[in-house]
């Protein structure tokens, strides 16, 4: 794709035609909240606006329209990452809740051993962490490098006979260093173990294709696919799914709950139904399968290809800078369209963020990312922190160029 | 003029004992067992630094970019 035709990409992003004070918006954040097409915001407004009914239950013209609609959301996202089923796609609120999902669903005998890393986000550890606590399970952490790049012969010694599950982020949020994820899995399933890989920051800037990396549960947060807020799919493979228990019950988990000799007895569909208990976010799911099939008619290889170009600009505006060091590995290859930083003159990354935003109009995050270990593996408190700019689809070079125009004028007025 | 939201009262508490301070020395304090009883926000700080830009908006407290960084103090009469 051509600077046009992204400028065009651009363009459908609505919130990006405001001004702040003047200023066009920066808007370097998308790691924690892509903003949304109007493609996205159509599809939503369009269910409220024309079948705001159940899906699923009632058997009316809105009803149906709103059925269609939401099944053909759950056929877009499976589309999306390739799983081989859509009804492999659980719908649940984000990415955190399908990776409390896993931990609290997979059967794992007593004794057990669930590996995790240094480098999780406190979504796809807690869970696992409160899990073993509970089932007397040992947890097995394993320490990734300072760049936030794993030694593959720490895994094949961590994974034993008695790993039963593993927990690995595929893409950090704070490093964007990208994880060897077949290779993971194919240790893990060496030695009879499932992988739950927290696809959270991979889905929404790389090709995800379930089926070749074989992994056996996903977690996504759709937010961050340009998609609405509150909604999250967990991807698992059909057999698995099966065998896990329910997470939560209730109603449209059951085909049939009779009551016997004073005696309340259910049974319950098989997944995705058994997953999605109550009233489902119908509009989320839609704005889901919406984001999905945006993000495929551009391509996800164009994507992954944009943001590496832009991330390179921005990488070498940081070097350049001076007294600015960048988390993660200098091969853009290993790397999510991110870049977290520290700078020596500012004590605060809170006060960069500040910075940017007050006088540029740029928004980036700071703070520990609510990756708490891994700042403490590299020394950095957290109320110092570290700084995050990351690139999405509608960023162009001027973006990038204002970011690294604030951060030389920070360092200026700080030194 | 609403109701101070609790990370703000943490911030004003911390700012009326001190004279300048930085937004990391804020933070620290923010996890000190003496302000343990109003402060309770996250570890990563994030939602103290927002309270304390809402309290500048409101005109209680000052913050200037110096070396280092910003330097936050409160308006005193």
């Amino acid at each position: 794709m051509d600077d046009r035709q992204w400028a065009r990409v651009r363009s459908d992003f609505p919130v990006l035609k405001r001004k702040i004070n003047g200023r066009p918006i920066v808007y370097l954040d998308s790691a924690c909240m892509a903003l949304k097409p109007r493609q996205v915001i159509s599809a939503m407004n369009e269910y409220y606006e024309q079948f705001p009914a159940c899906a699923g239950r009632s058997i009316h013209r809105l009803g149906e329209e709103a059925s269609n609609a939401y099944s053909e959301a759950r056929e877009k996202f499976a589309r999306f990452i390739n799983a081989a089923k859509p009804g492999e796609c659980i719908w649940t609120r984000n990415a955190t809740e399908s990776l409390n999902l896993v931990a609290n669903s997979v059967r794992i005998p007593k004794g057990s051993k669930i590996v995790t890393t240094s480098l999780e986000h406190h979504s796809g550890s807690l869970p696992f962490v409160e899990r073993a606590k509970k089932s007397g399970l040992k947890l097995e952490v394993i320490k990734a490098r300072d760049d936030g790049t794993f030694d593959i012969e720490d895994w094949k010694r961590a994974l034993d006979s008695t790993t039963k599950l593993v927990s690995i982020v595929h893409s950090s949020n704070v490093t964007g260093t990208l994880a060897p994820l077949k290779e993971i899995v194919e240790i893990a399933h060496d030695r009879g173990a499932v992988v739950v890989s927290d696809d959270a920051q991979y889905a929404p800037h790389h090709p995800l294709d379930v089926q070749h990396l074989d992994v056996d549960l996903s977690a996504i947060s759709v937010h961050k696919m340009c998609g609405p807020t509150g909604m999250g799919v967990l991807y698992g493979k059909m057999d698995l799914l099966e065998s896990m228990d329910m997470f939560l019950v209730g109603g449209n988990t059951v085909s049939d709950v009779k009551f016997e000799d004073g005696r309340i007895v259910p049974s319950y569909l098989p997944p995705p139904q058994k997953f999605e208990a109550g009233l489902q976010n119908y509009a989320g799911a839609i704005g889901a399968g919406a984001a999905a099939e945006y993000l495929q008619k551009i391509g996800m290889h164009e994507v992954e290809k944009r943001e590496r170009q832009l991330l390179r600009i921005m990488l070498e505006g940081l070097k350049e800078l001076g007294p600015v060091h960048v988390l993660g590995p200098d091969d853009l290859n290993l790397r999510t369209g991110l870049a977290t930083f520290v700078i020596d003159t500012v004590e605060s990354a809170h006060d960069i963020a500040t910075f940017l935003n007050d006088r540029y109009a740029v928004m980036i995050r700071s703070g520990w990312h609510c990756v708490g270990p891994f700042h403490y593996q590299l020394g950095i408190p957290p109320s110092k922190g570290t700084a995050r700019a990351s690139i999405y689809i509608y960023n162009n070079e001027t973006d990038i160029s204002t970011f690294l125009r604030g951060l030389r004028a920070l360092v200026e007025q700080t030194s | 003029m609403s109701t101070l939201s609790r990370n703000a009262q943490c911030v004003l508490k911390i700012l009326e004992a001190g004279s300048l301070l930085t937004t990391s020395m804020i933070l620290e304090l923010a996890r000190r067992a003496e302000y343990a009883a109003i402060c309770k926000g996250c570890a990563g700080g994030d939602t103290f630094v927002i309270a304390a830009n809402q309290l500048v908006e409101r005109g209680l407290i000052t913050r200037k970019l110096g070396k280092g960084g910003y330097h936050w103090q409160i308006v005193r009469g």
